[in-house]
């Protein structure tokens, strides 16, 4: 049978992470990483002036 | 963090022997706490006040809740170019849970989460950076499975203040720009909604000064209470003042020099930037006294050529097109036109912000009428609100 391990959060990195495995004879035989969180940036920067696209692009990640 | 917890519980090691573990000497430490009472607005004598209160009391446990954010507020607060900054700010508070800064992850950091706030019931300063999205039901920002927003209405509940850092937190900040996908909202809000009456302090910038963070945690340590606030719940002293009235380009805005395009004369010659669209006219900051990273004068938008697109501003930053020109709040005369020591390198930008310092001082006692008719008048800023 195999084993299913999640870790959420992942942290000591930005954003939200969560990893998801499935774990059989002690070997990990499937994985998942998804983000938690969505902001929508790229709704956001439909329709703009694309001269003021840096202002939302830049902030996708303050790292 | 464990280890720091540790450390907490047993008393009582003095903040002051542990900063000289650190390599920071007492001569130090007061003149970061001259500095941050001079950021405050009160008068000098007061940092050795905050130093003895931060020196004599047990580190404040603080919780840090990240939601819709990109990491830049918690990044320009630990990479400040102060020598001793990141050291202070890791020193001063006893940081219990921060996602990007624990060294656990998955079920031992909400373990320890769930453990500190029992703890600390009451009692912990709860920062949150991030706007919270409450769009179906929350689900654009998890964290341990949970919503944000849930989590922000658990943690604070039981927190003694919360402290927003960050436009997102502060007001919804770039997530909720227009069309707003996922309901971005403010930590502010999503607390009144759930009828949370903790007092909530905003520090709004994209980023925020980081010193504006760290005094308003030094004045609740020294003073026990959150400084004086606005209308928006932002500090008055680094809130209070439009950034127009203290820009050192104000001298061109009103003589009518404007640089038209970038890299024309008038933006070589360094001339106002309100035809490129600046909001200054428009957005409450100290950005033009309190500068950036220490590294001397004109380290802020403007300063490098940049017109200021509002980021503190709710309804401005994020909100109006950046080169759309400003809607002057109103015309008052600026407070001093060049900086104290122009074209003096050798003056310590330590001084610089003294004298300026001073000179606000000075200005206050003369009249106190004159400041008053630089205060935001209410009903403008409801305008700016809808
Ligand atoms: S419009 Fe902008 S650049 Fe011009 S004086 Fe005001 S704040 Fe400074």
């Amino acid at each position: 049978m195999a084993k299913r391990i999640t870790i959420d959060p992942i942290t000591r990195i930005e954003g939200h992470l969560r990893i998801d495995c499935e774990i059989e004879g002690g070997s990990v035989t499937n994985a998942w990483a998804s983000g938690q969180m969505w902001r929508g940036i790229e709704t956001i920067l439909k329709g703009r002036d694309p001269r003021e696209a840096w202002i939302f692009t830049q902030r996708f990640c303050g790292v | 963090m464990n280890d720091q917890k540790a450390d907490t519980s047993q008393e009582p090691v003095s903040t002051l022997d542990r900063l000289r573990e650190q390599g920071v000497s007492r001569r130090d430490f007061l003149k970061f706490c001259t500095g941050v009472a001079v950021a405050l607005g009160l008068p000098l004598g007061m940092g050795e006040a905050i130093a003895e209160a931060v020196a004599n009391q047990k580190r404040p446990p603080v919780l840090w809740l990240s939601a819709q954010e990109c990491t830049g507020c918690t990044e320009s607060l630990l990479r400040s170019n102060h020598p001793t900054f990141e050291k202070l700010i890791l020193e001063l508070i006893s940081l219990e849970y921060h996602e990007t800064l624990l060294a656990g992850c998955g079920k031992q950091a909400e373990d320890w989460r769930v453990k500190s706030m029992k703890e600390n019931k009451g009692r912990y300063i709860l920062v949150v950076d991030g706007s919270i999205p409450v769009k179906d039901n929350g689900i654009y920002c998890k964290i341990g499975g949970k919503t944000a927003q849930s989590l922000l209405e658990e943690m604070g509940a039981q927190a003694a203040a919360v402290i927003a850092i960050g436009s997102c937190a502060s007001w919804g900040g770039i997530p909720s720009a227009d069309p707003n996908p996922t309901g971005a909202t403010s930590a502010h809000e999503v607390l009144k909604m759930k009828g949370i009456t903790t007092p909530v302090v905003n520090i709004p910038g994209c980023p925020p000064n980081p010193y504006n963070f760290l005094s308003t945690v030094l004045h609740l340590l020294t003073f026990r209470k959150l400084p004086e606030l606005d209308e928006q719940a932002r500090p008055k002293f680094a809130y209070g003042r439009l950034i127009h009235e203290n820009c050192e380009r104000r001298p061109h805005f009103d003589s009518g020099r404007f640089a038209v395009q970038f890299g024309d004369e008038g933006h070589r010659k360094g001339y106002c930037l309100y035809k490129l669209g600046c909001k200054g006219p428009e957005t409450f900051a100290n950005c033009p006294s309190i500068l950036y990273n220490d590294v001397g004068a004109g380290a802020w938008p403007v300063g490098t050529g940049h017109p200021c697109f509002g980021c503190t501003e709710k309804g401005v930053g994020f909100t109006v097109p950046l080169h759309y020109p400003a809607r002057p709040k109103y015309i008052t005369p600026p407070t001093f036109f060049t900086e104290a020591y122009p074209g003096k390198p050798e003056v310590a930008p330590g001084t610089k912000a003294l004298a300026a310092g001073v000179a606000g001082a000075v200005i206050g006692a003369a009249g106190a009428a004159m400041l008053t008719g630089l205060g935001k008048k209410d009903d403008e800023n409801k305008d700016k609100e809808e």
